[in-house]
């Protein structure tokens, strides 16, 4: 009987996914509830009481949390495409058996996702100074006549977090993609290469198809990530100069734990954060859907 | 013991918590003190020096001590305050002072108050008023962040400068010095890390001034200090002699490299200055310069510093206090012994006659200058913080690059009253 | 070479150089004394063995090692088998209401840590178990992440090879113990790499729940040393290699799988 079958298929699922949902209801459900209830409070420390949508309220005129979601939307908008690009075409170059030193290439490009923050952000501050070393190379090249600066200038404090989100997780994704070629069989593409089917080609009609569901993936973690974004712009540039990388992660923060502490505004601003990671990652699912057809 | 203390604690309640401190008092029960503080090679190690001696006349009793990340432990002990969880809590904690009235305030009945238990009288000031909130101060105060104008004595004397033309001076003297340095060495004189509060709190504290009142209320306009503070910065960054730096290491790196000449800071630096051994006998110390036309205006200040605070749910509050107050609140040894071994400069007024106080350091060229910070640390004008200095320090970052860009003063005072009206709603 | 080759080797070379540099540098830092990587020597140095001594006495690195390795080892392998349990159901059972319980997955992944650490904390502290590994190991566990990674590399997975066990009788879990498992191999390579370390780097929430230095991770262990008013750089640095080579033996031991994967014939 069909419907015998539809049943057991339905407990079968429910039996894979049960014990991923008992423990994300343990430890997820009270904490989330909590932190809604937290976002309706008004406050400091523990002097809370109800506000209702006062908070809401106050996001409209806090030029600060403006700024930096303003800020944040803009390195989700130019940092995550470049980032996917750049490491779905590095994870196609050393996915090629051909390609020589291809494993220590890739141990060389993942490495900057495990090497500590306290190291990279040292590193990273040092190369990007004034008279650092990017800045005798520009001018060595005559690139730039006075050296950039980095640090100083919102316009490239901004271009150098960029720099940085991609430099440390570039290889990460490339991992995901390099594990999603291996699960494509290579006799589609031995086909596709006697019959003359050029790389290009191959690349873009067989193995992009393939690897949608993990590039959707790919996709919607780095937007999570970007509109999660903390540790960069927290360590290079501190948020400034004048706000200018400043993000709703580190106003969080902020709000949290380095201001006197308003729990509920800044449980506010993760929702904020929680509404728009739900709208764009409808419309990526709607893309990634559409394009399927 | 300690245990079986613990044990109680926890089947018992609050009822036994008391019982057993009542008889740990008279029956010398044995208690295992816990501390949390960020640095074992200064807080930790005078805290470790201090129990020691305490431990003379309290053989039970122990002493552990956890480490973080400064930073992280006011993350970590804000949230578990916040979570209303006393559990795990030490007994006493180390808090910088310039969190102390936003923990004191955001989390009432979190700390234990020693007003009763302290003498304050015999304490710096300054390090009272932060730990004091409604009449009731809550801290042993530790070391103190007074401030000192540290510089290269050797190549500023090549240039023409003993100590004592950089006694007592003006913002705008130090700034004449600097570019004749400049032009005589071909060096700055001052890193500034322009995305730091720190440079332009010490000079507007120097003339005893805050962004808030005694009550706490926004003063940040109408405020000559502050004013002072943002003409002096802008002045002293824009002379020429400031190289900008960004970040803690590029910061101490330029110093300690020998690439700028100075540097005007907390006391607590010494330990980074002295690491460089090679440079000893080639610094010296004088009193940070004073801002110029703003009435009670000194040549002290303060930047960082912190204090010891007991959680008044600790598990062994009363040897807590008592150990704090033997050593920490009395024992004029002890603070020459940290003085000498750690380069501590304690907020115990009565310390400063100790014979450690008194000496020369050969490293700042034989000055006497554990005598010059005591005499400095009198002088720090006692601000009130308030519990919003954090948020007025990032609305100040926010308009440094529009003030070093020649903005207008007025508007930019505006501008960061503008955001702290916003911020403490 | 053909010229693509130049280009291609000239891009993954360029971008190979840019990543590992840090790296570099920290590695010559580490050989350095505090006072020489503050002045930017690039050059190594004859502090390696001082700068080693003084780490190993700030940090008791079998303890911390040991709490890593439990915290990260058994961390691992529960979110493996429960998320890849689960993305493997989601994508394999598809119904419409186990389609909208996933949709809530999602948005539960993207609320920041820091708004649920309060209430999380308040949790395990009513459970007893502040300062215990399960109490860093237990949220980590059913990860949403984890879980959508697995469902979204389960959509390359063969149906016909599930079709084909099922006649051959297997029952459901046995089809994905000894079919599914094994054909996805490199996805669960992929998956041990980056969740390892996650595990291994995480900061925010053990230090929030692990009360003593005893009980720290090696992540939490070097970020607690050489910090303070005097930074010990030199020290810092070597904590900082010392954290982050585990992982890296991981990935360097498990990315034979990228190679090989599931046909590995080399042509």
């Amino acid at each position: 009987m069909a419907s015998g079958v539809a049943r057991r298929e339905g407990i079968a699922g429910w039996g894979f996914v049960m014990p991923a949902l008992v423990l994300l209801g343990v430890f997820m459900i009270y904490p989330i509830l909590s932190s809604l209830w937290m976002s309706f409070q008004v406050g400091k420390g523990m002097n809370l009481q109800f506000g209702g949508f006062r908070n809401i309220a106050r996001l409209a005129g806090d030029a600060v949390f403006l700024k930096a979601l303003a800020n944040t939307l803009l390195f989700l908008v130019i940092q995550v495409p470049i980032m996917l690009v750049t490491g779905l075409v590095l994870a196609a170059i050393l996915n090629d058996q051909t390609f020589r030193g291809r494993t220590v290439y890739r141990a060389m490009i993942f490495l900057p996702c495990v090497t500590s923050l306290a190291a990279y952000s040292v590193v990273f501050k040092a190369m990007f100074t004034a008279d650092g070393v990017i800045n005798h190379v520009l001018m060595a090249l005559h690139l730039s006549d006075t050296g950039v600066p980095w640090m100083t200038d919102p316009f490239w404090a901004r271009v150098l977090v960029i720099i940085a989100i991609t430099w440390r997780w570039t290889g990460y994704n490339m991992v995901f993609y390099l594990a999603a070629m291996q699960n494509i069989d290579r006799s589609i593409y031995e086909a596709a290469r006697i019959d003359g089917v050029p790389v290009w080609a191959r690349f873009s009609r067989l193995t992009l198809p393939m690897m949608k569901p993990v590039i959707l993936f790919t996709t919607v973690i780095s937007t999570i990530g970007t509109l999660q974004l903390f540790d960069e712009p927290n360590l290079l540039t501190r948020g400034g100069p004048s706000d200018a990388t400043l993000t709703l992660s580190m106003y969080i923060y902020k709000l949290s734990f380095q201001f006197m502490p308003s729990f509920g505004y800044a449980a506010t601003v993760s929702y904020v954060i929680v509404l728009l990671v739900g709208l764009l990652t409808v419309v990526q699912f709607f893309f990634a859907r559409d394009r399927l057809k | 013991m300690g245990v079986r203390s613990k044990i109680w604690t926890k089947s018992l309640g609050m009822m036994a918590v008391s019982s057993t401190l009542a008889l740990s008092a008279g029956a010398g029960w044995a208690a295992d003190l816990t501390v949390w503080c960020w640095d074992p090679n200064f807080n930790g190690s005078t805290m470790e020096k201090a129990f020691a001696i305490y431990q003379a006349s309290h053989p039970e009793d122990t002493l552990t001590i956890e480490y973080f990340d400064k930073t992280a432990l006011e993350q970590k002990m804000q949230t578990q305050l916040a979570a209303g969880v006393t559990d795990g809590l030490p007994d006493i904690v180390l808090v910088g002072d310039e969190m102390a009235q936003k923990f004191l305030l955001a989390f009432p009945g979190a700390f234990e108050p020693l007003t009763d238990e302290l003498d304050y009288a015999a304490m710096a000031p300054n390090k009272v008023a932060v730990a004091t909130v409604d009449g009731e101060t809550y801290s042993m105060p530790f070391d103190s962040g007074v401030t000192g104008y540290f510089y290269r004595s050797d190549i500023l004397g090549e240039a023409g400068y003993t100590a004592a033309d950089l006694e007592d001076i003006t913002w705008d003297r130090l700034i004449e010095i600097g570019q004749d340095v400049l032009q005589k060495t071909g060096k700055q004189l001052l890193p500034i890390d322009t995305n730091d509060a720190g440079p332009l709190l010490m000079m507007m504290q120097s003339a005893g001034g805050w962004y808030f009142d005694a009550e706490g209320n926004p003063t940040i306009k109408d405020n000559a200090a502050l004013r002072a503070t943002l003409e002096t910065y802008a002045r002293l960054v824009n002379s020429g002699i400031v190289k900008p730096v960004n970040g803690w290491p590029e910061y101490t790196g330029s110093f300690t490299s020998g690439e700028t000449l100075s540097t005007y800071i907390g006391v607590w630096i010494t330990g980074t200055i002295k690491a460089n051994a090679d440079q000893a006998g080639k610094w010296a110390v004088a009193p940070i310069p004073r801002l110029d036309g703003v009435p009670g205006a000194v040549n002290a200040s303060n930047l960082g510093g912190s204090s010891w605070y007991v959680f008044a749910d600790a598990p062994n509050k009363d040897d807590a206090i008592d150990f704090l107050k033997t050593v920490w609140g009395a024992d004029i040894d002890f603070y020459q012994q940290i003085l000498v071994e750690n380069g501590a400069v304690g907020s115990l007024m009565t310390a400063r006659d100790g014979e450690a106080y008194q000496a020369v350091d050969d490293f700042f060229g034989g000055q006497p200058v554990w005598q010059n910070f005591s005499t400095w640390l009198s002088e720090i004008p006692p601000i009130n913080f308030g519990i919003y200095t954090q948020e007025a320090n990032a609305a100040l970052v926010g308009q440094l690059p529009a003030l070093l860009a020649g903005g207008d003063v007025d508007e930019i005072i505006d501008a960061i009253d503008a955001q702290v009206q916003a911020q403490i709603q | 070479m053909k010229p693509v080759s130049i280009l291609r080797h000239g891009f993954v070379g360029l971008v190979a150089v840019w990543s590992v540099f840090p790296f570099v540098w920290m590695a010559v830092a580490a050989t350095n004394s505090s006072a020489d990587v503050i002045k930017g020597r690039t050059l190594p140095g004859g502090y390696l063995i001082e700068n080693i001594q003084a780490f190993m006495t700030a940090v008791d690195l079998p303890r911390v090692l040991w709490n890593s390795a439990i915290i990260s080892g058994v961390g691992t392998v529960l979110t493996l088998t429960v998320s890849a349990l689960a993305g493997y159901g989601f994508e394999m059972f598809r119904s419409r209401f186990r389609e909208r319980v996933f949709a809530g997955l999602m948005l539960m992944l993207s609320i920041p840590f820091a708004a649920l650490m309060i209430p999380l904390f308040v949790m395990m502290a009513k459970a007893k178990l502040i300062n215990s590994y399960s109490a860093v190991i237990l949220p980590m566990v059913a990860s949403v992440f984890v879980i959508f990674y697995f469902r979204q590399a389960t959509k390359a997975f063969p149906r016909e090879l599930r079709d084909a066990a099922k006649i051959d009788g297997l029952s459901e879990w046995q089809i994905f113990a000894f079919v599914y498992v094994p054909v996805m191999r490199s996805t669960f390579a992929a998956a041990t790499i980056i969740v390892f370390m996650a595990n291994w780097n995480n900061y925010l929430w053990p230090l929030v729940v692990l009360q003593t230095n005893d009980k720290f991770t090696l992540t939490l262990a070097v970020a607690s040393v050489g910090i303070g008013y005097t930074p010990d750089y030199g020290l810092i640095m070597v904590g900082a290699i010392a954290a982050t080579l585990p992982t890296l033996l991981i990935f360097f031991l498990l990315q034979r799988r990228f190679v090989e994967g599931m046909l590995g014939a080399v042509k």
